[in-house]
């Protein structure tokens, strides 16, 4: 039998006009994106006659719709998502929920799999735009699997996130702030701390004193920028070359170690990254993985914070 | 159902665990078969307030069982420990006879629960709504068509089948609730404050509703502000202030153990009006029998004037906020 909460959110969901102004908002400012990145290159005049300047321009498009469709997501994600634990009790729905055979973990599951469907729909939604750099060359179908399925992995990881913390909060108003400054803080976080401490460190040499490059990987920017690297996608041009640009800066002041402190040992060596080759670790799994641990974590004290009975009412 | 009910005060200490009278006797416990909800010395306090203090409770099976008591007076959070929200902080409580705080599940199978805040998804249909709770209780697919045409017609909303929630009144949406409440044939109900915010027409449709789920072999548990309405429907009443039990029992059995006074009024044929203070059932008997009998007066009306459960609570509150 499928998930009850989840029926109920999709019916409730795609009952209410929001979704589809969601959907119609992420798709224009998509198409807005091709326009405006294709007019760019094509007053340039080299368009028609430069095939590989067309293949670059089709792996520019690539880039920066990925780029905005990443932005998008992470600002879609919390607002849409923030009302999931909070919406119920501000609804004073929450405690029938509550005092049925459902389980917590089915409550939060089912929420968060009505959130994720949505997310599914959005992306594929753009996929036909998503199409467009394909017709000019400069990438394969897989790189646009790679990218909107990185993507989708992010927006599911946040998603969770969100969800979980929405369950510490009893409005929805309070809920959304705490999403969108959680939100930031993931994107902020890791970059904040690696750039103080290299600018304290100042040597920028390859020693132990530098900061570890591991904090910009649990960046989504850096998550999506290093899963969809491919040919020509290191030089500079687009917020995700940018942040490749600093992960590659970053693991060579470290040894090319995610770990400054541990750049030579055996332990060391599995999180090593050899520049230029293919069997290093990537810096967009271990990311994931970082945010996959934040987001189990905040799962399960979500859950236990729908467990009932409980000490004070939730 | 007085040879049942457990009567105590607000002083009544237990005597090893078992609950007693103001005269300090200890209460005749009833067997577990014929009990829905049992509370011994159960107390909640949050931080430094003591919202139920030391409560014992018996709800007989069968019964329309209100409980009183001002706001604050502890009866939300008895509400919410019965009905597997809330873990008492000490004491005992038992609903058809499991611990909610240990086999909630089974507890949830058995009860069914209107919290006082009205809470709906205003974006479902009618039916949709019955339809999301039957799955939430695991009830089969093929049982709901059913399921909510027998709900509906209970619940006075056959016609709205179809129609939106947030398009009910707020007496439909409460009766919805109910009818939510009762998707898996609960043997007991646990109703909080169901009749705030509904006009009169739809206050006495639910007391009539509620009747009828009494007839039908539930439990009912019940509070409300609205005295002269418990009064009319429920069987046992307890009387709540600042968490603690102040009386429990029938209205008249609370009554004559509290020594309560009460006024008769009667009517004379010649137009006269009189009033008598009686203290009990006996000494109003006794004044009838005086005026008929004795006297030989001709009386046209004898009527016992109703402060009732309005009266009883003035008399036993004292106004205590926590």
């Amino acid at each position: 039998m499928m998930n009850p909460v989840l029926g109920r959110e999709l019916r409730e969901r795609m009952r209410t006009g929001r979704a589809f102004v969601v959907i119609g908002v992420f798709l224009s400012l998509l198409i807005l994106t091709v326009y405006l990145v294709y007019q760019g290159t094509k007053s340039t005049g080299e368009i028609q006659t430069d095939l590989a300047r067309q293949t670059r321009l089709g792996r520019d498009l690539y880039e920066w719709v990925l780029f905005v469709m990443l932005a998008l997501v992470l600002f879609f994600v919390p607002g849409l998502t923030a009302g999931a634990i909070a919406g119920e009790r501000e609804r004073q729905t929450l405690l029938p929920l509550q005092v049925t055979l459902l389980r917590p973990r089915s409550i939060f599951i089912g929420k968060v799999l009505a959130a994720m469907s949505f997310l599914v729909l959005l992306l594929v939604a753009a996929v036909p735009v998503m199409m467009v750099a394909y017709l000019l060359g400069g990438i394969r179908v897989l790189d646009g699997v790679k990218g909107i399925g990185i993507i989708f992995v992010v927006a599911v990881l946040l998603t969770i996130m969100v969800a979980a913390l929405s369950s510490l909060a009893r409005r929805v108003q309070t809920a959304t702030l705490v999403a969108y400054g959680f939100t930031a803080l993931i994107i902020l976080l890791g970059p904040l701390l690696y750039f103080t401490m290299r600018v304290a460190d100042g040597s920028k040499g390859a020693d132990l004193e530098n900061p570890p490059a591991v904090l910009l990987t649990f960046n989504p920017i850096a998550i999506v920028a290093d899963a969809t690297a491919g040919e020509n996608s290191n030089e500079s041009g687009n917020p995700l070359r940018w942040s490749r640009g600093e992960l590659v800066n970053a693991k060579s002041y470290n040894n090319d170690s995610w770990f400054a402190w541990f750049p030579d040992d055996d332990f060391g060596a599995r999180f090593r990254i050899l520049n230029g080759n293919d069997d290093g670790f990537p810096a967009w799994i271990l990311g994931t993985a970082i945010l996959s641990a934040v987001a189990g974590t905040l799962s399960l004290f979500a859950i236990r914070r729908l467990r009932t009975p409980a000490e004070t009412e939730r | 159902m007085s040879d049942t009910i457990d009567i105590e005060t607000s002083d009544g200490e237990p005597i090893d665990g078992h609950p007693v009278d103001g005269d300090g006797k200890v209460v005749e416990e009833q067997p577990a078969a014929a009990v829905a909800v049992r509370a011994q010395q159960l107390s909640k306090r949050y931080g430094s307030l003591l919202a139920v203090n030391q409560l014992d409770l018996v709800v007989p099976r069968g019964s329309i069982f209100g409980l009183i008591g001002p706001n604050g007076a502890g009866k939300s959070t008895t509400f919410a420990m019965m009905a597997t929200l809330l873990r008492p902080t000490s004491g005992r409580i038992t609903v058809m006879g499991a611990d909610p705080s240990q086999k909630p599940r089974t507890v949830r199978r058995r009860m069914g629960y209107m919290p006082d805040n009205l809470g709906v998804y205003d974006n479902l249909r009618v039916d949709e709504y019955i339809e999301f709770f039957a799955a939430s209780y695991g009830i089969s697919r093929t049982e709901w068509p059913s399921l909510i045409d027998g709900l509906l017609e209970l619940v006075d909303l056959s016609v709205k089948r179809s129609s939106m929630v947030n398009s009910l009144s707020r007496g439909m949406k409460q009766r919805l609730s109910l009818a939510r409440a009762l998707v898996h044939d609960p043997e007991l109900l646990i109703l909080d404050e169901p009749a705030s915010g509904l006009d009169p027409r739809a206050r006495v449709e639910l007391r009539e509703l509620l009747k009828t789920l009494n007839t039908m072999g539930k439990t009912i548990v019940i509070s409300s502000h609205i005295l002269a309405e418990l009064e009319e429907m429920c069987t046992d009443i307890a009387i709540m202030e600042a968490g603690k039990l102040l009386a429990a029992g029938t209205p008249r059995e609370i009554l004559s153990r509290l020594g309560g006074a009460r006024t008769v009024r009667v009517r004379f044929a010649t137009g006269a009006t009189e009033a008598f203070t009686v203290n009990d059932d006996a000494e109003q008997a006794a004044l009838l029998r005086r005026l008929l009998v004795d006297e030989e007066r001709d009386v046209v009306e004898f009527v016992e004037e109703s402060g009732g459960l309005e009266q009883l609570f003035m008399s036993i509150t004292e106004g205590v906020v926590q």
